[in-house]
């Protein structure tokens, strides 16, 4: 039994876990659900070893424990599995169960036989027929994650942390991971399962957590609760949401996808979305919606299904070609999508411009500073000279910086990806007074957002979708918080 | 006080942004000492000034004539690397359209040109057109086999480097075309008793070049694909055709540096010539301030990290070094001129 105990923490200023206490048995499983942000994450990376708590107690067995490192918590028996596995592709089995931790022969030579037994006899306990000799890199998803699972078994890990591990597998996947954890359970093992998708919740679950803005809000057993009353757990009570207006002047089909569909990311996706109109797209982590506008903008492709562009048909294989249709993308992760660090401030807010102002090829560098400058009054971009260093911007500036590229090419159809991503609160304000501008102007606009208040605030309408699906459509009074969380986790649309 | 120490702080730091703006000046300096100490033992033993002036200038002009080959390479290498990408195969196509521009002049029997009767002016432009053409192609494929085949730089310029050296060996064997001696004007032309026309189009191309990476859309893309290739992608630049187009101007710029080769030497050793080339360009780029990791680079310091190795081998020269240990002294600048650049940047 691990018990945590008024657990306490914080990241600088930012509160992350308020007095936080949990008990996790042995031979259950238990969920621990919540919000983006929720503190989830640091709660579990505490128990972890990954961080260090401020305050609070963490017990085992009635020990006082305290993890500065993964290895100590790894010995004490709890295993964390990430949702980036930790394994070597090109390794086989039962190489893998012993890495850091090899048995050697008496001349200091690899055990490879006592390894490939020790493994043999873990998969027999736990009823896995795969030969151990396998290459990992053969492996699919579902084994893998079988394997980490059989490594931490191997360790004598009493409780093992699952964070989302269901994310990137396909239905039998799921099942088959599912059908390991029950062994587990009857086993005695304790199991800390981190999900979403509240379905298979209520399906592998005993007993549920619910974290929300660092405290724990809810717990029980799960026999005696459904999905939608998960649901309304992690958001808690709705708040009151100002809708921001505008003059609304809806004109043309711009953008229609029917049955668009990716390799693997999403599939059977249909909608269309209206010149002046803001359309929210959200869901929680996983559920594919960067992947499907990426895709409308020429960053990837889609495997079947048509797109139309004011109602022709195309066929978007590049970046470039989308931008020269009038199709703009604001991407997610400013760092590693939007910022060019080696260039300056006027070039990272004119690179999309670059061969549409240029003659013969040569950048129209006053163009460019022009457009830039009447942006900049706009978006109340602070900075010293256009010619710094993209750098030497704030967070919000250079997020702005980002937008006013796209606002220069002035497209027909806007996406933007969490475009409040990492920006102060004023800054958030400005960017939306932007975006409703543009709206106005006759733009079609996109806005993905895991935020369901800045949907609610901004956007006409929303799509919610989960596990790369449109889950269901929120409009007016069916757009509250609970609704979105609802559908986010794999609800279904209540019939009218 | 506190407003006052904040301007200083503000003084202090737009200095060293400006300082880190122009690492140029950095690299100059050093050329510039490499230069003090090359003229000092040079010597000022001569009659006069004059003789003196006439000397030392005539030891450059010849420093820099030796090095306008691999010059125009380097600046071609300088985009490349800007990528992230490498080419491995510059002197191997370097000896293949040399081997083309040869073959097509030959006033012996077997000289394509002179067979059909075409000589003189007509034979050189067409000889030199064709080598561009050529050097085109071949740049490009390197391009296309790294974009649209998804070959690491180095592998598929490897593979290139391989087959063109052994393909131009194969066909030139036992084969001596014999260059005319107007072909060699192009590059021995006296100008004032000075032969120093590879130095003028060395110069001409390197203004070009600097041109196209300040100030066209080209030029910037290339930095901005070496800088972050996925955001540029996610800005609608076009990545592969931008990376492409970096080759094909290398393999144009190879086939420059075979005219001035050719033209100044009038033959050409297809086993040996150009081998190493690739080594000194990347060299030159690296010195000149062009980070491997892509994203950083100039057309002027990559032109400045040229004269500083050639100064370099003209001061081993003169000290008398033993010829096997110049390449140590090189390898050596490169490792330092990198170690120093870290050290300006942090």
């Amino acid at each position: 039994m691990i018990e945590m105990k008024n657990i306490r923490k914080s990241f600088g200023t930012n509160t992350v876990l308020k007095d936080v206490s949990i008990t996790i048995h042995g031979g259950e499983i238990c969920a621990l659900i919540g919000e983006n942000g929720a503190g989830k994450s640091t709660l579990m990376n505490i128990l972890g070893g990954v961080h260090q708590m401020d305050s609070g107690d963490i017990l085992i067995d009635g020990q006082r424990v305290r993890f500065t490192t993964p290895a100590q918590s790894l010995n004490a028996g709890i295993a964390f599995i990430h949702q980036e596995l930790n394994l070597i592709n090109d390794l086989p089995i039962f190489e893998n169960m012993f890495i850091g931790r090899e048995l050697k022969d008496r001349w200091g030579r690899l055990d490879l036989a006592r390894m490939y037994e020790a493994t043999e006899d873990i998969f027999e306990r736990m009823n896995i027929e795969i030969d151990p000799n396998t290459m990992v890199r053969e492996l699919d998803a579902s084994y893998k994650q079988i394997v980490e699972i059989c490594r931490a078994i191997m360790m004598d890990a009493s409780v093992i942390i699952m964070d989302e591990p269901t994310t990137s597998l396909t239905e039998p996947e799921i099942k088959r991971v599912f059908q390991m954890m029950r062994t587990l359970r009857d086993q005695g093992v304790g199991i800390i399962f981190i999900s979403h998708k509240l379905g298979e919740v209520i399906e592998i679950c005993q007993r549920y957590l619910v974290l929300r803005d660092g405290i724990l809000v809810a717990e029980g057993k799960v026999a005696d609760v459904t999905t939608d009353d998960l649901a309304r757990f992690m958001v808690g009570h709705e708040m009151k949401i100002d809708r921001l207006t505008r003059e609304k002047r809806i004109g043309k089909e711009v953008l229609r996808l029917e049955n668009f569909t990716h390799a693997h990311a999403f599939r059977d996706i249909n909608l269309s979305i209206r010149a002046g109109e803001i359309l929210g797209v959200t869901g929680l982590l996983g559920d594919g919606r960067s992947e499907l506008f990426q895709t409308v903008f020429g960053a990837d492709s889609a495997l079947a299904g048509t797109m139309f562009l004011e109602g022709e048909p195309v066929k978007v294989t590049s970046t470039e070609q989308a931008l020269q249709l009038g199709i703009g993308y604001l991407p997610r992760n400013r760092k590693e999508n939007g910022i060019l660090k080696d260039l300056d401030v006027l070039e990272n807010a004119s690179i999309v411009t670059w061969p549409l102002f240029a003659k013969r090829g040569v950048i129209d560098a006053e163009r460019h500073q022009e457009v830039f400058q009447s942006h900049r009054r706009e978006l109340d971009i602070t900075l010293q000279s256009v010619n710094d260093a993209i750098h030497t911007l704030s967070g919000g500036n250079q997020q702005k910086v980002v937008l006013a590229k796209w606002l220069a090419a002035n497209p027909k159809l806007l996406i933007l990806d969490n475009p409040t991503q990492g920006v102060d609160v004023g800054a958030k304000e400005e960017i939306y007074a932007i975006i409703l501008k543009l709206a106005e102007e006759g733009m079609a606009i996109v806005v993905l957002s895991s935020e369901a208040q800045e949907v609610m605030r901004l956007c006409d309408r929303a799509l919610v979708m989960y596990h790369g699906q449109i889950q269901g459509e929120v409009q007016d009074a069916s757009m509250t918080e609970h609704e979105i969380m609802r559908l986010a986790t794999g609800g279904v649309v209540e019939a009218v | 006080m506190q407003a006052a120490r904040g301007k200083e702080r503000n003084f202090i730091r737009r200095l060293m942004a400006a300082r880190a703006a122009d690492s140029h000046v950095g690299i100059a300096l050093v050329l510039l000492l490499l230069v003090i100490v090359q003229t000092l033992v040079l010597g000022f033993d001569y009659g006069s000034f004059g003789q003196w002036f006439s000397a030392w200038f005539r030891n450059w002009i010849n420093i820099l004539r030796n090095n306008a080959g691999v010059g125009i390479v380097a600046l071609g290498m300088t985009f490349v690397i800007i990528t992230g990408g490498i080419d491995l195969a510059v002197g191997s196509m370097l000896v293949a359209t040399g081997a083309v521009i040869m073959t097509l002049i030959d006033t012996g029997a077997s000289g394509i040109l002179g067979v059909l009767g075409i000589t003189g002016v007509w034979a050189y432009v067409i000889a030199i057109i064709v080598a561009l053409i050529m050097g085109y192609i071949l740049g490009t494929g390197s391009g296309l086999l790294i974009t649209r085949g998804r070959i690491a730089p180095f592998i598929a310029t490897l593979g290139a480097m391989k087959i063109l050296r052994s393909v131009t060996q194969h066909f030139m064997q036992g084969y001596n075309p014999r260059v005319p001696r107007d072909f060699l004007k192009i590059s021995n032309m006296q100008v004032g008793g000075l032969m120093f026309m590879p130095i003028v189009y060395w110069a001409v191309i390197a203004i070009i070049l600097h041109y196209i990476s300040k100030r066209t859309t080209f030029g910037r893309q290339v930095i901005a694909v070496g800088s972050n290739e996925r955001a540029a992608q996610l800005s609608g630049v076009n990545v592969n055709r931008v990376k492409t187009r970096v080759y094909s101007l290398m393999g144009i710029l190879v086939s420059i540096a075979a005219i001035v080769q050719v033209s100044r030497i009038g033959s050409m050793d297809y086993a040996n010539a150009g081998s190493g080339m690739e080594m000194d360009a990347i060299a030159a780029a690296v010195v000149g301030g062009t980070s491997m990791a892509g994203g950083r680079g100039t057309i002027l310091g990559t032109f400045l990290g040229m004269l500083i190795i050639a100064v370099m081998n003209n001061l081993l020269n003169l000290f008398g070094v033993p010829p096997f240990l110049r390449e140590a002294f090189k390898g050596l600048i490169v490792v330092l001129a990198v170690l120093l650049q870290r050290k300006q940047k942090t």
